[in-house]
């Protein structure tokens, strides 16, 4: 058996027959025993904000998202075959599982490892500062959809790789100041992270609407690879774009919905 | 819970967000192509549109100079087995003729020769290709018959392979299409790999071509 460590495109017929990826296999593994340790409540915090059992577990199924958007059959699937599988593997990896997995991650162990990696802690403030992670993901989104880009490095398992990487951790930076409190940054309140999701998303809207009105398939890999279902690629196309817009869209405009609700809740201030 | 001023201007704040969201979700961008070359791969010699004479799916003899004669005639040599190039060359076209208008495609045609006359009898021929388009023509002859036509347009002979335990095989073919233009030569051929961009960039100058 020709064994593949990351699922590239590789222009051959699709057959229902698993393959191993040992690459997402060891990459899953690692990231959950990363979020095994950070979620973990703290025995010397203050638990000033522990995490609960519900955020724990939600962050396990980012886990369980992340291996499913990469392993045998989806990783394959989008990274050769189906446009809109890749839409889904985007929709898993950027946006629903960061959010999870900062979502469980215990912030007095957080609070504990800033104190004791300065290093670690600059670099970690530096990239989630919320201007930056916003100009981030959208480069990020729109440089990972460039057609010549994703022709280009999906044929390899080192370049799909890369995308995939891409599109995790600037989801993980893009969702950090929204979920983690950690550094706290007073000025980015409910008010600016809601413009800040609503600003960080327009790219994602553009997307979706160009592959939804694009005359033609988009993507070479995906148009001359042979078919898995029924669906043109040019139809393919159409569903990832789809996905992106109404999934994707709901989705952020759900947590924005959230933030805003929990924000009119709040007590009013004193005058 | 009673509203307050706080809570309407909070609620005002949410309402030019939704807003904004909606009027931009509304705007959208097209893709469109630009350029005179073709795109396909053009060939250093002119070839000359062959004559032969084949059998149809319907069985009747189907002369190719003089039925394709003043069309830009995009020719292929593929089976019905084949698991990549053959779907995808035929999908892409039948595509791009869906799109183009009617004085192009009204001028093209699509000849499918089979390089594997044993198992693409004539039904599952016109079937496969009316999948396509309805338009798309399938020619069927001998072994001999193809090749000496593959030879006449400069392209390697078709290539059975062994057959495997349940007896199936596959067919070496070449992955161009040939593209003859109305002045009965074929300047330019289209390798595995054209994308409908390509095609619907290319056949409206093809159709000018004579």
């Amino acid at each position: 058996m020709n064994v593949q460590w990351w699922c590239s495109a590789r222009g051959i017929p699709w057959k229902w027959q698993w393959q191993p990826y040992p690459g997402v296999w060891l990459a899953v593994l690692a990231l959950g025993a990363a979020y095994f340790r950070l979620s973990r409540p703290s025995a010397t915090g203050a638990h000033e904000a522990p995490s609960s059992t519900g955020r724990r577990i939600g962050g396990w199924i980012g886990v369980a998202l992340v291996w499913m958007a990469l392993d045998w059959p989806g990783g394959p699937l989008g990274t050769g075959y189906l446009a809109s599988v890749h839409a889904a593997q985007f929709l898993a990896l950027a946006m629903i599982a960061p959010p999870l997995l900062l979502r469980g991650i215990d912030g007095d162990r957080l609070r504990a490892l800033f104190e004791r990696n300065g290093a670690a802690a600059k670099i970690i403030r530096a990239l989630t500062t919320p201007l930056f992670a916003m100009i981030m993901f959208t480069l990020v989104m729109l440089g990972t959809h460039a057609v010549l880009i994703v022709d280009t490095l999906m044929r390899t398992q080192l370049g799909a790789f890369a995308l995939d990487l891409a599109w995790f951790l600037s989801g993980l930076a893009f969702w950090w100041p929204v979920v983690i409190d950690v550094p706290l940054r007073a000025h980015f309140g409910p008010p600016m992270r809601m413009l800040y999701l609503f600003a960080g998303t327009q790219a994602h809207l553009y997307l979706s609407m160009w592959l939804l009105l694009a005359e033609y398939p988009a993507y070479g890999i995906y148009e001359l690879a042979p078919r898995v279902t029924a669906l043109s690629a040019l139809e393919d196309q159409q569903v990832a774009g789809g996905l992106l817009l109404t999934l994707g869209g709901t989705y952020v405009l759900a947590v924005i919905s959230v933030l805003f609700f929990r924000w009119f809740a709040e007590p009013q201030p004193d005058a | 819970m009673t509203l307050t001023s706080h809570h309407t201007s909070r609620a005002l704040f949410a309402l030019t967000l939704l807003s904004a969201m909606l009027a931009l979700a509304g705007c959208g961008v097209s893709a469109e192509s630009g350029g005179k070359a073709f795109r396909g791969t053009t060939l250093a010699h002119a070839l000359p549109r062959p004559s032969f004479t084949l059998a149809d799916v319907h069985g009747q003899p189907f002369d190719f100079r003089a039925k394709t004669d003043d069309t830009v005639t995009l020719l292929f040599f593929g089976y019905l087995n084949c698991p990549d190039v053959c779907p995808v060359h035929m999908t892409n076209i039948a595509a791009v003729m869906r799109n183009l208008p009617y004085d192009v495609t009204g001028k093209v045609r699509v000849v499918f020769i089979t390089t594997d006359p044993a198992r693409d009898t004539p039904e599952k021929l016109g079937a496969w290709l009316a999948n396509f388009d309805p338009s798309f023509i399938g020619l069927r002859g001998t072994p001999e018959q193809v090749k000496a036509i593959e030879k006449s347009v400069d392209v390697a002979p078709a290539a059975l392979g062994a057959p495997d335990s349940s007896g199936a095989y596959d067919v070496g073919h070449a992955a161009q299409v040939i593209a003859f233009t109305r002045d009965d030569s074929a300047h330019v051929v289209y390798p595995f790999g054209t994308r409908q961009m390509d095609w619907a960039h290319d056949l409206p100058l093809l159709v000018q071509v004579k």
